[in-house]
């Protein structure tokens, strides 16, 4: 049944949507708060940043004169703030509709996502750190985002009891400010969070000495004894699977969120290198749930660093078989002329109300999801 | 190295020799045939740390920069707990070829619930961890189509739907906790409840979804 229907024959489904329109008006409110600018960038643009690992929406753009011009669906709005902050902008943040083609068909994914994107001037990824902590307190605290959930059973969809506990409706909510329920499991959001870094959770997850291991015959080694398939795998390849299986099912599970920080440089090439410690970069990810919510880094300034990773990423791409397209020179352009010392991050929203309201899966938080309308 | 054929001979007949021991210790897989990450999907039987799972659900995971992954949730047909394992895309894992026979559900015994094939008479048995809560569909005498792999039943697919009697409908006052205004819980002829709209009777048919366990329809 189409959503629009379920909720004419079940008026009290509304209140799980109306957790959307709350979480966007008070994130404004924060951010407005926080003394920012809130701005509007194009979302059909002529280039996009080349992303070897997502495939994106492209489209024509056609003048009266037939003039005609490749444009796409954009995928993240950070060239364009980028730009803004190079202008001399200062602290800004958009909320904005973000397209990725070619994504699972699932509960969990669509193909248009709202995206919040901050920046902080003259900050580091600490700051951005905080924001995210108090931004999320902020919502959970707020009693108005509290959503008495009405699970998603309508008619045809009844739950019986003596079934399989998945089935089994919960009472997911915000009980009081700052505690966070959601599937059965409890999260105090008050600041500060659990932080923990790559490093240290490589050593009290997976037993790994992350520093030992950068050489990838080690790195190889180390995975094989622990049962991985090795076989021409990069580095990066080894990393993810042993942190995607070992690790990141216990990040933002054990009662608080957590963020974690401190990249391998490798990485996270936009990401400023730590001082104290070049072989990783100030990135950083947040984890409410087991779910990764936003990706943060002390940003890159230098411009020819940032074109040296664009020309391979469009090698990338051509190799990949993905849409090709040339990058921004006007974005390097930019970075020439100076960007400021900053730090940003972007969240994706979506699974954030998911999480507030009690949803199951994005699609149930959304009038008019992708899998009902492409079904 | 010259060949002797006194050794050829003799190693081939130990290698046969061994081959039958083996499978008919059931040691080797031999109904195996390799798959990549591309070809999973939902209900797939794999092979995974040497056991025999079934894959509950399959999504991609690109945690950036060109490296892609497939994260699986994995039911143990042993144990029936469901694990969840994240592949690099494109590994290869042995995929368990499956039969699928016609067999009729005799009946329950010692936690193992009992079918026989009609053609042969060969009895096979599921146990509850396999069946979980969707056991609870089962009716004596009806034919099932049971997943087999070198004569071993694995798992049994359930029609999408299935028509049960109402034996306790109440009088809708036994309001639910659940959800939306309009709904009863009642007791359907297999045990289970069910939640249903208040104009369902005793001894109406209603139509179960088997995937969800939720009402669909008046049977």
């Amino acid at each position: 049944m189409k959503t629009w229907k379920k909720l004419k024959e079940n008026p009290k489904l509304w209140d799980r949507y109306f957790v959307r329109e709350k979480v966007l008006r008070e994130t404004r409110n924060f951010f407005l708060k926080e003394g920012f600018h809130e701005v509007e960038t194009p979302l059909l643009n002529p280039a996009l940043p080349p992303e070897s690992y997502l495939e994106v929406f492209e489209t024509e753009l056609i003048f009266r004169d037939k003039t005609r011009r490749r444009a796409f669906l954009t995928a993240s709005p950070e060239m364009s703030l980028k730009k803004l902050l190079a202008a001399g902008i200062g602290d800004c943040f958009e909320i904005c509709k973000s397209f990725r083609n070619q994504e699972d068909r699932s509960l969990l994914h669509n193909p248009e996502f709202t995206m919040i994107e901050w920046y902080r001037v003259n900050a580091d990824y600490r700051k951005v750190m905080e924001d995210v902590e108090n931004w999320i307190y902020y919502l959970a605290a707020n009693p108005d985002i509290q959503c008495h959930c009405e699970s998603d059973v309508t008619s045809d969809e009844a739950i019986p009891s003596g079934l399989p506990r998945h089935f089994v409706p919960r009472n997911d909510k915000l009980q009081n400010s700052g505690i966070l329920t959601y599937k059965n499991k409890t999260l105090d959001l008050t600041p500060p969070w659990e932080r923990i870094s790559i490093k240290e959770s490589f050593q009290k997850y997976a037993g790994l000495d992350l520093d030992s291991h950068f050489d990838l015959e080690k790195m190889k080694k180390a995975a094989k004894k622990k049962g991985y398939k090795v076989e021409n795998n990069t580095w990066e390849e080894l990393f993810n699977q042993i942190f995607l299986n070992e690790i990141e099912p216990h990040l933002g599970n054990e009662g608080k969120p957590t963020i974690i920080y401190d990249y391998p440089k490798d990485m996270a090439a936009l990401a400023k290198l730590k001082k104290s410690d070049p072989n990783y970069a100030e990135r950083f990810e947040f984890y409410l749930f087991g779910i990764e919510l936003g990706d943060a880094y002390t940003e890159l300034t230098d411009w020819k660093e940032q074109e040296e990773r664009f020309k391979n990423e469009v090698q990338l791409r051509k190799k990949l078989g993905k849409i090709e397209f040339d990058y921004d020179r006007d974005f390097i352009e930019a970075l020439k002329s100076g960007l400021p010392d900053c730090s940003g991050i972007a969240v994706g929203l979506d699974r954030l109300i998911m999480i507030l309201s009690g949803a199951d899966n994005v699609a149930d938080t959304l009038f008019f999801p992708a899998v009902e309308l492409f079904s | 190295m010259t060949f002797n054929p006194f050794i050829g001979r003799i190693g081939v007949l130990v290698f046969i020799g061994v081959l039958i021991l083996a499978v008919s210790c059931g040691k080797i897989h031999i109904h195996m045939t390799k798959i990549s990450t591309s070809d999973f999907k939902k209900g797939i039987f794999i092979l995974f740390k040497n056991e025999n799972y079934q894959i509950v659900e399959s999504t991609h995971v690109n945690p950036g920069k060109g490296s892609a992954f497939v994260r699986v949730r994995l039911k143990s047909l042993k144990r029936g707990n469901v694990e969840e394992f994240t592949y690099k895309s494109g590994e290869t894992v042995e995929e368990i070829p499956i039969e699928t026979r016609e067999m009729q559900y005799i009946y329950k015994e010692n936690e193992k619930y009992v079918f026989m094939d009609p053609k042969s008479y060969e009895q096979y048995s599921l146990s509850k961890e396999i069946l979980g809560e969707q056991a609870g569909y089962l009716k004596e005498g009806n034919v099932y189509q049971i997943l087999v792999n070198n004569e071993e039943p694995l798992s049994i697919r359930f029609p999408k739907k299935v028509t049960f009697k109402v034996v306790e409908a109440g009088e809708g006052a036994r309001g639910n906790t659940v959800s939306s205004g309009a709904k009863k819980s009642v007791k359907l002829e297999n045990g289970m409840s069910v939640e249903v709209p208040l104009f369902i009777k005793d001894g109406e048919m209603v139509v179960v979804d088997t995937e969800t366990g939720t009402y669909v329809e008046r049977g």
